[in-house]
């Protein structure tokens, strides 16, 4: 099993969880590399934790799910504790400091645990709208799994259409690529943890 | 308006759902006929948003019993025509595809597997294996691909048109609900122009001529009015399927020459243990991989040439024994050892049946 990147990205549902991984999966994808993404899904409409699987590698991706992830992004109290079971040894594990950790327990075992402001960043800095796009930035900036050129054509693709209404959107979505990469490396240069 | 839908091979990345719809189009598909339910509901949706631009046609009946039967009456009109269901679909549609058993016919039917029984979940299992295979009062006459990637899920829908118009005998490609909502790449191509003869359909009534007199009557029964009169038919059955048996079982293997241990295992399933059986290998551990891609008719010759040459099977499935009955149908009087690795309901990934292989091998 070669360089693989199982990535975990999980919230409530409508912050935007799986178009985040979409769209990250389509800019691997358009890197030429093997990519597998799966939603979680189940009965309920709405009101239920949304989590994101998604695998990018080198080679032929295996199984759809896998045990440990390499990453999670949690942003939400439900959201930590769905994703717990899925910690290990190299799990890079961040969640928002919106998360009352008073009313859920941070998982233990994990390479790394760092807390960004991300729903802070985007209500004060940038735009509420915006907060998913802010957060495919951390996850490329944890992972290198894609380059931010790539994500930002992935999102011209996918949004192109209202960019063209409003340019300043692009703008938006861009600036909040690069905030969410910068909130990771500063926990990361940081040493948080 | 109606081009070919694909030219040349095309690498597109999507989910599963989506490429039955477009292995459907490119299998020259006339009508799809359907009932919503999930994890199969986009095949129904991308069918629609690719129908109207092709003159193809789709009908929403009001369940999936009149879903089956519609499917028929498309067939018997002389159409190529596809339904998609699961898990209590499934339940449902099997007294109409038994009556596609009794006469004959090429339905196309996409089941993509959830959890049960019941409701259940509308995510994933592979507990639909023995509904698919042996569902219905009757003796299974019935071709199943089991797929395991999306290029599968895109080559065996375009060769279930093909067998099922070929064999006239209901065909299936089973999937499952991570493969309906999953995305990855894969290559669409046009059947024709790698050289696939694609399979004419032809109807069943409605002919031209008076029947008896300018041509052979059509005679399509699935009532009898004795017991004799059914059991010469379903001996007819029987031999067309053993012509079957012989002609059409499909797998995969690798490394089963005096193996250790054989890991068995079908569908996504199959993914997670080819990528354990590489690693296990690549340690230098003597273990095989087996892949049965038809479930019916099962590969009996092939495994029971594997069961010949190993000691120990693992059987992996995410069902409490389902492929393991087939199994051990298609291995009756070999005396390997099959160990079970059941996960009902749930995903299996290649960190088990590594952990699971390592302790059978010690």
């Amino acid at each position: 099993m070669a360089k693989l990147a199982k990535i975990m990205i999980a919230g409530e549902g409508g912050q935007g969880i799986q178009a985040v991984a979409e769209i990250l999966a389509e800019a691997a994808y358009e890197e030429g590399k093997h990519v597998l993404y799966i939603p979680n899904f189940g009965v309920e409409q709405r009101g239920g934790v949304s989590v994101a699987f998604l695998q990018i590698g080198d080679e032929p991706i295996g199984s759809p799910k896998f045990e440990i992830a390499d990453i999670i992004v949690a942003l939400s109290e439900r959201a930590v504790g769905r994703t717990r079971q899925y910690v290990g040894a190299p799990t890079v594990f961040v969640y928002d400091t919106m998360v009352a950790t008073g009313k859920v327990e941070l998982p233990t075992g994990a390479a790394k645990v760092l807390a960004i402001p991300g729903v802070e960043t985007a209500k004060k800095e940038l735009h509420p709208r915006v907060f998913n796009v802010m957060i495919m930035g951390a996850v490329i900036e944890a992972t290198k799994v894609v380059s931010p050129e790539n994500a930002k054509k992935a999102i011209e693709k996918r949004l192109g259409y209202k960019f063209e209404q409003d340019p300043k959107l692009r703008e938006l979505n861009y600036r909040a690529i690069e905030r969410g990469m910068e909130l990771v490396g500063e926990v990361l240069r940081g040493g948080q943890g | 308006m109606s081009e070919k839908p694909i030219t040349g091979e095309k690498r597109v990345f999507m989910t599963g759902n989506e490429v039955v719809a477009w292995a459907a189009v490119a299998a020259q598909a006339e009508i799809m006929y359907g009932y919503p339910i999930t994890p199969q509901n986009e095949i129904m949706h991308y069918w629609t948003r690719l129908a109207p631009k092709f003159n193809k046609t789709f009908l929403q009946t009001e369940d999936e019993l009149s879903a089956g039967f519609t499917t028929i009456g498309g067939v018997l009109a002389g159409k190529k025509t596809f339904t998609a269901t699961a898990g209590p679909g499934t339940v449902l549609m099997q007294e109409p595809l038994a009556m596609a058993e009794m006469m004959r016919l090429p339905v196309v039917v996409v089941v993509m597997q959830r959890g049960g029984p019941s409701t259940a979940t509308v995510i994933y299992s592979q507990q639909e294996v023995t509904l698919t295979t042996f569902g219905g009062n009757g003796e299974g006459f019935r071709i199943v691909y089991s797929t395991a990637t999306h290029q599968d899920l895109f080559d065996y829908t375009i060769k279930a048109f093909n067998i099922a118009w070929k064999y006239r005998m209901p065909t299936f490609v089973l999937g499952d609900g991570y493969q309906a909502k999953m995305r990855e790449p894969l290559t669409m191509y046009d059947p024709e122009e790698r050289g696939v003869e694609l399979v004419k359909p032809e109807p069943y009534v409605g002919l031209p001529g008076m029947p008896g007199e300018e041509r052979p009557p059509g005679h399509y029964r699935n009532t009898y009015n004795t017991e004799e009169e059914l059991n010469e038919v379903v001996n007819d059955h029987v031999k067309a399927y053993e012509q079957i048996q012989n002609e059409l079982p499909e797998h995969d293997e690798f490394g089963t020459e005096n193996a250790d241990l054989v890991v068995v295992a079908h569908g996504v399933v199959a993914r997670a243990t080819k990528q354990a059986v590489e690693a296990l290998r690549a340690e230098g551990l003597n273990i095989g991989y087996f892949r049965p891609i038809t479930l019916r008719p099962m590969p009996d010759q092939a495994l029971r040439a594997m069961a010949d040459r190993t000691k120990k099977i693992l059987v992996v499935e995410s069902a409490q024994g389902q492929l393991a009955r087939l199994l051990k149908e298609s291995l009756y009087g070999k005396t390997v050892e099959i160990v079970p690795l059941f996960r009902p309901g749930v995903g299996v990934t290649p960190e088990e049946v590594m952990a699971r292989s390592r302790e059978l091998v010690a």
